[in-house]
């Protein structure tokens, strides 16, 4: 009669670490899958806001272009590397694009300096609406790719944890990276008021 | 004898309920209760007639608010902005809730200063960033906040740019009356490291003089000293904030960076 019984319960005991186990299995795959498709949909979110800011750009440059003839060279040089960016953002290689796309963010920065130096620059409401345009992209951008990273964070920790890190690579997820601002693109200042 | 102490008793903690209420609320809230309460209830009228919520967050300072992301404060206008819009928890009529503007709708705006470092910034949840613009944004805080701000009115510079920014928000046809926030002003004085260090001596020279006073004279008098309490009260944070969340109440609603932001 014990045996029959210890039968039983060894069987219960196998089939319910069975499920467990394939239940384990999939929810953690399916975590996988929507933590993953975060971060691809933040990273959408950042490109959104980049394209935004190349679209901005002609406008500063030729709202300025009165104002700032004898600073020429700089205007030159955002439509610059306003164009390399476009032309990395078509080659696809990530490192390319990071550094066009720092490029062009020390070259905004330096947009802005010369602007805080300009007093009739400033004076000039179509170049100040402008600027507010100008920063409230800088803002966005910086927090879609806040989020972005946040989004990476999660993911990366879930395929290196528990039991995630047995299985992740087998089903092809691998590790995401953060964004990191280029070396000597800072953020643009403020827009001083 | 015993009502010797006694007396003692009750003058010492007169004097010092007194002390800590002239000397304790000394950073007192900089936008007074009346132009709160103003702002407050033209905020719940705009919510009721547009669902929008328009919240208001005064600090005294950018640093030593105390409001953290990941450990650390935060210490820029435009991170706090996105921060207070979006993650952190804001006491409510109906409890803690997190994010401005109605979940869904995105139809927050958030109004952002700080005193100390005269900075100030408005932003814009996802929903209104069609009728009210970055430029807009700066056009209304540089017509309506600069300018009372300049001259210390921080109340009347907030109700005003709250009532332009209300006339930008469309009105819809039909309003859900079951999801009122409720609660539109906040302020967050520095916590206590401001009240002079005077003061605070001051009030501790007192307390011993009165303890030791009692002591001697119930000792003379050959009785046990009686205990002394401390007295006095904080003027401390108005709309405070707690954690939680969920429920059907106000909130909810996402911005991303927009709108626009200064000097005064």
């Amino acid at each position: 009669m014990n045996a029959k019984w210890l039968a039983i319960g060894i069987v219960l005991a196998i089939f319910a670490a069975i499920g467990i186990f394939v239940l384990l299995y999939f929810g953690t795959y399916n975590n996988m899958v929507g933590l993953e498709a975060s971060v691809d949909e933040k990273w959408a979110q950042v490109q959104q806001e980049l394209q935004r800011r190349y679209d901005l750009i002609p406008r500063v440059v030729n709202a300025s272009k009165l104002y700032i003839q004898y600073e020429g060279s700089i205007l030159e040089e955002i439509t610059r590397l306003r164009s390399q960016w476009a032309s990395a953002m078509q080659t696809g290689n990530m490192e390319t694009i990071d550094n066009a796309t720092g490029n062009l963010e020390g070259g905004l920065s330096r947009l802005i300096a010369v602007f805080e130096a300009y007093p009739d620059l400033e004076a000039s409401q179509v170049v100040q609406d402008l600027m507010v345009v100008l920063e409230g992209t800088e803002n966005r951008i910086s927090t879609e790719r806040m989020r972005y990273n946040e989004a990476v964070r999660d993911y990366n920790r879930t395929i290196k944890s528990f039991p995630g890190n047995m299985w992740a690579s087998g089903w092809g997820f691998e590790k995401r990276g953060y964004f990191q601002a280029k070396v000597g693109a800072e953020e643009p200042p403020p827009v001083p008021a | 004898m015993q009502i010797l102490s006694k007396r003692k008793v009750i003058s010492a903690l007169l004097v010092v309920t007194l002390l800590s209420f002239f000397v304790l609320p000394i950073n007192a809230n900089v936008v007074s209760g009346e132009w709160a309460t103003k702002i407050n209830d033209y905020l719940l009228q705009v919510d009721r007639n547009t669902t929008a919520e328009i919240v208001v967050f005064v600090l005294q300072s950018l640093r030593g608010h105390d409001i953290r992301k990941d450990g650390s404060e935060i210490n820029e206008i435009v991170k706090l902005g996105v921060y207070i819009f979006n993650e952190m928890p804001l006491n409510t009529t109906a409890g803690p809730v997190v994010g401005i503007g109605k979940r869904g709708k995105d139809n927050g705006v958030l109004v952002l200063v700080a005193i100390e470092e005269r900075e100030w910034r408005i932003e814009v949840g996802y929903g209104l960033e069609g009728d009210i613009t970055d430029i807009e944004s700066n056009l209304i805080a540089q017509q309506y906040l600069v300018p009372k701000f300049r001259e210390a009115k921080y109340g009347e510079g907030l109700y005003d740019t709250v009532v332009a920014l209300s006339q930008k928000i469309p009105t819809p046809s039909q309003t859900d009356p079951s999801r009122i926030r409720g609660t539109y002003f906040y302020e967050n004085p520095v916590s206590g490291a401001e009240i002079p260090l005077v003061f605070i001596v001051l009030i501790i020279v007192v307390i011993f003089t009165v303890v030791i006073v009692a002591g001697i004279v119930a000792w003379k008098k050959g009785i046990r000293t009686t205990k002394i309490r401390r007295g006095g009260s904080y003027g401390g944070q108005r709309g405070g904030t707690s954690s939680g969340g969920g429920g059907d109440k106000g909130g909810g609603g996402r911005s991303g960076g927009g709108g626009a932001g200064g000097k005064w």
